[in-house]
């Protein structure tokens, strides 16, 4: 569906996007994690046509959008990670201007706002002016602003910035049910519990380079980093140890009163039941589940959130 | 804790350098502007600029050639020979403040020691300027003829070549009503501009970039929003000064509407030649502010045109307020048919398919690049 090859893009002397390649296939939500300032926008607005490519190139739908930026914004709907919406007019107003620019006929468009607007939950809403909106409610409308014209592809930049939890469930509920019918969506964000949710395959970004790419689990078994749990005791001697590693058979590190075992929620239950019969007295226990977080951090050494 | 403040505040506001340029330079092209107006400028006192006057020789004496030259040599007139007829139609059109006529028997009179047969033909709404050129020519012929014993002798026959009529109106009136008007005009396209600023900051501009429409036509669609606001306020402000002073506006509407229209396209190209010449809001009202008081100084919103240096004169040309004060004197107060404002309107429409041309350029450059 869309096929991104070798493309680079610098501002001035910096390289923003430096020879990245993927796939996207059709009816995917393709995650492109990392933090701010990794180039997840300028790829977007290079994939929406706003933003000239410097080299290499982008294809949508088998379509080279360089010369033919006009039939591929036909495909694309782009949900900027500004509000982009006009305050001063009504939440219909808005999706009609914005639906008109696309020449969808008017009786047709008319009908493409109300399902919209049913699909983002704000159909009683429609006659309020944005700016009585609240934060999520302006996010929601400025999804639906991008999906008028049906396009085959979803651009979403960033798009439950600033708002409450609540508001972003109806989000994320929103883009699943657009995949479920279909949508091919890019996703890009530095939260990874979104990426998480959402995505079916991702691509994790860092200064503008793409470091690593697949699904969740692919790209957990390309780090070096295990799920484990960790026990502190009152009281851990070398005698205790050996005899927990003899009953239970997954890797441990002891350090000093704390026992790091290598092995999943699943297996805590045998774990507690091992300590107890040897007498030993459990004063913590922490689960570290390997996620995006410790994935990013371990290919990059930085936080997501840097 | 305002100490704190007051750094943050200079930090943001120096950080827009040419923002801060433009604010800087306003008051320096204001002072500069007003003291070449009020002939303030260098340390000695500047001289005058030549008047044009028009000068009909009837006489064709070597008495009224001798004085003609005599009139010439001075430096603040700048004579012009032309047929009566001509200069009739030269001041009636605008063009010349007045025209001097030497009457048949001029030598003789000046031998005799009898009346001047003298006429001045001129613009009622220029008399300030005529009263002016009429002394220098009272202190020539005082110095020249110095046994002409009185005064009232060297008494020019005051003759407008533009009769008041109870239809017309006062011509302080329409200078009032045109130069203000198309001054706040200007303002008020200024403002509209900084739309587009508004929609680049809330993000509407990029959401418009990614739609199907081509940048052009996102400047063309602000530019024809601007002249509509235009067309109204300036309807609106002729109707006011119908209703409250009496200006008739129904004189002449066909012309009235068209160089509306005209005026209204020439500003509103203004406002997006503004607004794709800055980048920021800071910058944009330091130049409107500059650009605004500097066409509406020289173009005669401020103050009449006659009043200003030749060289300040020769550039009110540039100035849409010029063009736009012109022509409706032309139709209020010279009362001159349709074909003789189209030249003033055709000008106006250039003005406005230039400031269009380069505002694309720089529309492409200032404010779709987002790089």
């Amino acid at each position: 569906m869309i096929q991104v090859t070798n493309l680079s893009k610098s501002f001035a002397n910096t390289k923003a996007v430096d020879d990245i390649n993927f796939e996207i296939k059709k009816g995917e939500i393709f995650g492109l994690l990392g933090p701010n300032g990794a180039g997840k926008s300028t790829i977007l607005n290079m994939m929406s046509t706003i933003l000239k490519i410097d080299s290499g190139a982008i294809s949508i739908d088998g379509l080279d959008v360089k010369p033919n930026s006009k039939e591929s914004k036909q495909l694309i709907g782009v949900v900027p990670q500004e509000i982009s919406l006009y305050e001063e007019l009504s939440a219909y107003e808005n999706l009609l201007f914005w639906g008109n620019l696309y020449g969808i006929p008017s009786k047709e468009l008319k009908e493409r706002i109300n399902s919209t607007l049913e699909l983002i939950g704000l159909s009683d809403r429609k006659k309020d002016l944005i700016k009585t909106y609240s934060g999520g409610m302006k996010r929601r409308i400025n999804i639906a602003a991008a999906l008028l014209h049906d396009p085959k592809i979803l651009l979403m930049d960033e798009p439950t910035v600033g708002i409450d939890p609540q508001s972003r469930n109806r989000i994320f509920e929103v883009v699943e049910t657009l995949n479920k019918q279909g949508m091919t969506i890019v996703y890009t964000t530095h939260y990874m519990e979104e990426v998480e949710r959402l995505c079916n395959r991702i691509a994790i970004i860092d200064s503008g380079k793409i470091i690593a790419q697949g699904t969740q689990s692919e790209l957990q078994e390309l780090v070096n980093v295990k799920e484990n749990v960790q026990l502190e005791f009152d009281f851990l001697s070398e005698d205790q140890v050996a005899s927990l590693r003899k009953s239970l058979s997954y890797p441990m590190i002891q350090k000093e009163k704390t026992l790091i075992i290598e092995s999943t929620i699943k297996e805590l239950s045998g774990i507690i039941a091992a300590c107890n019969q040897l007498g030993l007295m459990i004063n913590d226990i922490q689960l570290q589940k390997v996620n995006l977080e410790t994935i990013f951090l371990s290919l990059t050494g930085k936080q997501l959130r840097d | 804790m305002i100490l704190k403040i007051l750094k943050k505040d200079l930090k943001v506001d120096f950080a827009d350098k040419r923002g801060i340029l433009l604010t800087l330079l306003l008051p320096i092209i204001l002072i500069t502007l007003f003291a070449f107006s009020f002939g303030g400028v260098g340390r000695k006192k500047r001289a005058p600029s030549p008047t044009t006057l028009l000068v009909v020789d009837q006489d064709s004496s070597k008495t009224s050639q001798d004085f003609i030259a005599q009139l010439d040599s001075l430096n603040t007139l700048r004579l012009i020979s032309k047929q009566e007829t001509e200069a009739v139609e030269l001041v009636q059109k605008g063009k010349n403040v007045a025209a001097l006529v030497f009457g048949k028997g001029f030598e003789e009179a000046v031998s005799n020691g009898g009346r001047l047969p003298l006429e001045i033909k001129y613009d009622v709404a220029r008399e300030l300027e005529t009263q002016m050129v009429l002394a220098v020519v009272r202190g020539r012929i005082m110095h020249s003829f110095g046994d002409i014993k009185a005064l009232s002798k060297v008494n020019v026959r005051m003759n407008s070549v533009i009769k008041e009529t109870t239809d017309k109106p006062n011509p302080g009136l329409v200078q009032a009503v045109a130069g203000t008007a198309i001054m706040m005009l200007l303002f008020s396209v200024a403002a509209i501009g900084g739309g587009m600023l508004d929609e680049k900051e809330s993000g509407t501009l990029k959401r418009l970039l990614i739609s199907p429409i081509k940048p052009i036509h996102i400047l063309l669609g602000k530019m024809g929003a601007a002249m509509v606001v235009s067309v109204v306020q300036l309807t609106f402000m002729f109707v006011f000064a119908w209703l409250a002073f009496g200006l008739p506006i129904f004189m002449d509407t066909t012309s009235l509407i068209l160089l509306i229209l005209c005026i209204s396209f020439a500003v509103s190209s203004f406002g997006v030649f503004l607004v794709s010449t800055v980048k920021t809001r800071q910058q944009l009202n330091g130049m409107s502010t500059i650009i605004i008081i500097l066409m509406s100084a020289i173009g005669g919103s401020m103050i009449p045109i006659s009043m200003m240096p030749a060289f300040m004169q020769d550039m009110a040309i540039f100035s849409v307020n010029y063009w736009g004060i012109q022509g409706f004197f032309d139709i209020f107060w010279r009362q001159l048919p349709l074909l003789e404002i189209v030249p003033k309107m055709l000008i106006l429409l250039a003005i406005g398919v230039g400031m269009t041309l380069i505002s694309i350029q720089l529309f492409k450059r200032n404010i779709v690049r987002l790089e």
